[in-house]
């Protein structure tokens, strides 16, 4: 346990170093600093500068998923190749081939590893700092950035009756406010976790990722993550869960946003942001990871019988 | 040493053979649970093939749990933005593909799964 407090060290100060200064900054509004909403916002403040600072790592990897136009013609080769072919030999086989075809071209749509990758020290450290205040504030201790007089204050803080360092299965089965603050914020969590999912499934996924032999393992994780969040969340301090559900919301938004605004191409998402633009009278916009050519990259009208065209040489592009 | 007489090795032999092994096991078992549990929650997310746990899963067999887990730190050491992933096999071990060699029946699915053969591209058949 020494050996993971030593490596989530930087971490747990970065954490703690951020919650200070947001409760500092709040106490200097004129908040009580031993308010628990205090200290929640403070919670609530940590979020939104972790998934802020993701942005980028977020855009970077929806621009790598649509980037992929100009390999869209192989694609679609390699999908014909093993049409048919479901048995799991011959899907690694081509998925071998897909990775191959991806690093060719320089781009790479599978990084959705690192988001959650980043995330999770910070989380551990969250869970370390929420976790060990108790015991930190009996011996008279600070954790990271925070001095021991903000350890008891956080230590003492309640919402609605509900300590923050408080969970469900670890003493707090005793206290009304604990359980019912719980299972709320357990099922907010499940709740914006599922529509966020289903969204993405529904509305922003184009025809040949719904076909993905992905898809299945997705439709699992669909119904699998509700448990997890569920065991978790009974084993974690009101302060972690506050932490968990505000991060599950952000994402909620962030997807209606994208939605909304910057659909994949292809999708039914995107199909309504052209209609609705239609009916302003406002011209379609390239979405992103888009190519503006795509248009001429349609098959031309075809050619007016009569007359039978001698077959042309397309002129190719010498390298 | 000999693993591939492992019914004829005497009772002293076996279970040395089986504490020698034990960490390799142990790895492999919580590789396989890993894959098994884990990984369909996140779908495919690796930017490599193999993706990372059959890697390392791969590189404990083949490679003995030392040299295995030293494999799959430096692979996972490659994922990051910066790379553009692509096709990164664990690399062959001699004394392993001779025990192989000789009886194949022996060999584990995750190396099967790793190294599938590439069907021929029937491009050329199909334009003619």
């Amino acid at each position: 346990m020494d050996f993971f407090n030593t490596i989530l060290m930087p971490f747990t100060w970065v954490v703690s170093w951020i919650m200070w200064a947001f409760h500092e900054a709040f106490s200097w509004l004129g908040m009580d600093p031993a308010n628990g909403w205090t200290w929640t916002l403070s919670i609530i403040g940590l979020v939104l500068v972790i998934r802020a600072a993701l942005i980028p790592v977020f855009v970077k990897q929806i621009k790598a998923q649509r980037g992929m136009q100009a390999l869209q013609p192989d694609l679609r080769k390699l999908q014909q190749k093993y049409k048919g072919k479901t048995d799991q030999l011959s899907r690694q086989a081509m998925t071998q081939e897909q990775m191959a075809l991806y690093k060719k071209h320089g781009t790479n749509p599978f990084s959705a590893c690192l988001p959650m990758l980043i995330q999770m020290p910070f989380f551990f450290a969250l869970f370390n700092v929420l976790n060990n205040t108790a015991k930190a504030s009996q011996g008279g201790q600070g954790i990271g950035a925070l001095s021991a007089d903000d350890v008891a204050q956080f230590d003492a803080s309640t919402i609605f009756g509900a300590p923050l360092s408080a969970s469900l299965l670890h003493g707090g089965a005793g206290n009304p406010s604990v359980v019912v603050l719980s299972i709320l914020m357990i099922l907010a969590m499940i709740t914006s976790q599922f529509i966020t999912q289903k969204q993405i499934m529904a509305k922003n996924m184009s025809e040949e990722a719904l076909q993905s032999p992905f898809m299945k393992q997705q439709q699992m994780m669909l119904y699998i993550l509700p448990l997890v969040f569920g065991i978790g969340g009974i084993n974690f301090p009101i302060g972690v869960l506050i932490y968990w559900t505000t991060t599950n919301l952000w994402t909620m938004a962030q997807q209606f946003f994208v939605i909304r605004r910057m659909p994949t191409p292809g999708s039914p998402a995107a199909k309504a942001l052209a209609e609705r633009r239609a009916r302003k009278g406002l011209p379609m916009v390239p979405l992103l990871g888009e190519r503006k050519s795509e248009e001429e990259a349609l098959p031309a009208p075809a050619a007016p019988k009569g007359q039978r065209q001698q077959p042309q040489r397309k002129n190719r592009k010498k390298k | 040493m000999s693993t591939s007489a492992q019914s004829s090795l005497r009772p002293a032999a076996a279970v040395l053979h089986f504490l020698w092994t034990l960490p390799q096991q142990t790895l492999i078992l919580l590789l396989k649970g890993y894959r098994r549990l884990v990984s369909p929650l996140y779908g495919q997310v690796c930017r490599f093939f193999p993706s990372c746990s059959a890697y390392a899963l791969e590189a404990v067999t083949v490679h003995g749990a030392v040299k295995g887990t030293c494999l799959a730190v430096r692979r996972l050491a490659r994922c990051h933005p910066w790379n553009d992933g692509g096709v990164d096999h664990v690399p062959a071990s001699d004394r392993y593909e001779r025990m192989l060699r000789e009886n194949p029946a022996r060999t584990p699915r995750i190396l099967v799964l790793n190294h599938p053969v590439i069907p021929a591209d029937d491009e050329g058949r199909a334009a003619a």
